[in-house]
């Protein structure tokens, strides 16, 4: 019997856009302490379960639940998900013209937290984990995502993650268009978060699992998890692809 | 040419298709009325004398009557000893009218705060940059919320000058302004930029005139605009470069943020280019809040008007994204996350 805590639940999920579907009778459950890893081919549904576990207005649960911490957060707004410590790593972040990054995360620290930030103190946790990132002080002045390489955007993500320090950290292909370097930095930020979170990294690649250990990888098919196992599943999946995995279509 | 034999401008003109001669004079639209001085001051740096020369555009209704209106009129010189000059002008009364020159001689950044309760305000500012300057001019409108206000600006730009112009309107019911610009000598530059924050009734309108008249000249014009309730914002440009200035490399960019569904905005860029080598272009956008934006803010914490403010915020920042001068952008910037502050309430 598993004794850690249960941050994530999710239970027969149906989900469309525009009355399509997308997810299709999806389960999962993430306990503290837990790296998961869902791989699968593009137009899976894999992204779609992140935001939709996040919130995003354009999609439509049709079918099923999302328990957070034992709430059913079904109805939960995304500012009020990301202030009970739900956090996603976007794919592609937005850009945000004008609001510099050093105000942003300000607002966003200030946000989810529910004591006052203290100036001083949010200087040396932000200085802290910019230099864990190995980030330029100078980007603090720059605009959102404004001009920014995608490694840049992809490290400003995980530097919001150590700041926010979710209990629940979904990462939607961090590792994409990552060289090695920056991969390997981004990695040690997700493995600072992770014992005390529950993880949910989703990504093509192998490679990011080379420096992040996962519990569990997942298949996702057709809007479903049709396939789990351990890290092995992920060297197994690099090595012959998903064709294995597929149901034979009737002729 | 007076005032008095002057015909009404025709609406078929962008100048004046959107606020009209008539609704932008501040008595009946044949009289001249009566005129307090608006108040200037030095705040920090420089010093102003008074008197300055009257540069009237005879063909121009709006600067005639100006002049016609009398009012204060000074002078501000650089004499390159402050590099950063803040000055006042205070606007109190029925009608209240002033007229400023600025000659930069120097490398120098004037920053001008226009205030005040008068019901109706004229402002008139001339500026000549001088050969090989670096300088700034920026206009913060914070009259109240009631008035009026009839801004017109003219700028001579020397050979191989360099002249930022900032403009962040934040105040006043029915604003008119009309700045034009023109470049007397090769190899200088002008760098335009200015935001417009439109909340209930209010209606801003900016005509931008900028004259290429010689070749090797650049200039870049920004204007954001972020409306809201029933709000009406206005920008139409006219960029002209002449046959014989090629080389010339000019750009507008007009962008409008509508915040509500009866808030209005137009924007439309114009370009007369006779000369051949030249590159010159322009761009207009208005749409509503950025829904990938909202959800990212939001994702992170921050509830939909927290959202919308910061949205608010940096679209009309970005405005000054094109500006070099640092005590310039900060300046702006500074009254610009004020306002917002007052205004949003967050």
């Amino acid at each position: 019997m598993r004794m850690t805590e249960e941050i994530l639940r999710v239970e027969d999920l149906h989900v469309s856009v525009d009355e399509t579907p997308i997810l299709n009778g999806m389960n999962l459950t993430i306990h503290r302490g837990e790296i998961h890893v869902i791989m699968g081919r593009n137009g899976a549904g894999k992204s779609t379960l992140a935001s939709v576990i996040m919130g995003h207005p354009a999609y439509e649960i049709t079918k099923g639940t999302i328990h957070y911490m034992g709430t059913n957060i079904n109805e939960m707004s995304v500012f009020e998900r990301a202030r009970a410590g739900m956090f996603l790593s976007f794919q592609y972040p937005a850009v945000i013209p004008g609001v510099q990054v050093g105000t942003f995360l300000k607002k966003s620290v200030q946000s989810v937290r529910d004591e006052p930030l203290k100036g001083r103190e949010f200087r040396k946790e932000l200085n802290g984990a910019m230099k864990a990132l190995e980030m330029e002080k100078s980007v603090l002045s720059r605009y959102v995502n404004d001009g920014f390489s995608g490694g840049e955007k992809k490290r400003l993500e995980i530097l919001q993650m150590l700041l926010l320090k979710p209990t629940l950290a979904l990462l939607d292909e961090t590792d994409s268009g990552l060289d090695i370097d920056a991969l390997r930095i981004v990695a040690k930020g997700i493995n600072s978060v992770a014992p005390e979170a529950g993880c949910l990294i989703i990504t093509h690649y192998q490679r990011l699992l080379d420096h992040v250990q996962p519990h569990f990888v997942h298949v996702m098919i057709d809007g479903a998890i049709v396939q789990s196992g351990g890290p092995e599943l992920a060297h197994k999946l690099e090595e012959q692809g998903y064709e294995w995995l597929e149901t034979p279509k009737e002729a | 040419m007076k005032y008095a034999d002057m015909a009404v401008p025709s609406r078929a003109l962008h100048l004046w298709r959107y606020t009209p001669w008539a609704r932008i004079h501040p008595s009946k639209i044949d009289e001249v009325p009566n005129a307090t001085g608006v108040r200037f001051k030095v705040v920090e740096g420089g010093e102003l004398v008074e008197g300055a020369p009257r540069i009237v555009i005879a063909e121009d209704i709006g600067r005639v009557f100006l002049s016609e209106l009398g009012g204060t009129a000074m002078t501000f010189e650089s004499n390159g000893d402050s590099e950063v000059v803040h000055l006042q002008a205070v606007a109190s009364g029925h009608v209240a009218v002033g007229h400023l020159h600025l000659a930069l001689k120097h490398d120098v950044a004037v920053m001008l705060h226009l205030s005040g309760e008068a019901d109706w305000t004229g402002l008139h500012i001339t500026g000549e940059v001088g050969a090989n300057v670096r300088a700034g001019f920026g206009l913060v409108n914070e009259l109240a919320s009631n008035g009026k206000l009839l801004h017109c600006e003219d700028w001579s730009i020397a050979r191989d000058a360099n002249l930022e112009l900032a403009g962040l309107s934040i105040g006043g019911f029915r604003c008119k302004s009309d700045i034009r610009s023109r470049f007397t000598g090769s190899g200088a530059a002008l760098t335009q930029a200015i935001s417009v924050h439109g909340a209930g009734q209010r209606h801003v309108d900016h005509h931008i005139e900028i004259h290429h008249d010689v070749p090797h000249t650049d200039s870049s014009l920004n204007i954001h605009a972020a409306c809201d309730d029933q709000s009406h914002s206005i920008a139409t440009g006219l960029l002209t470069i002449a046959e014989q200035a090629n080389h010339c490399d000019a750009g507008q960019v007009f962008k409008n943020l509508l915040l509500s569904e009866k808030a209005r905005a137009e924007a439309i860029p114009e370009l007369e280019v006779l000369a051949d080598e030249v590159a010159a272009a322009h761009g207009a956008a208005s749409a509503p809040v950025d829904r990938d934006q909202l959800h990212y803010l939001m994702s992170r914490g921050l509830d939909t008007e927290a959202a919308v403010a910061l949205l608010i915020e940096g679209f009309m920042q970005a405005g000054f994204s094109t500006l070099q001068h640092q005590a310039l952008v900060d300046e702006m910037r500074t009254r610009l996350t004020v306002h917002l502050e007052c205004e949003l309430k967050r």
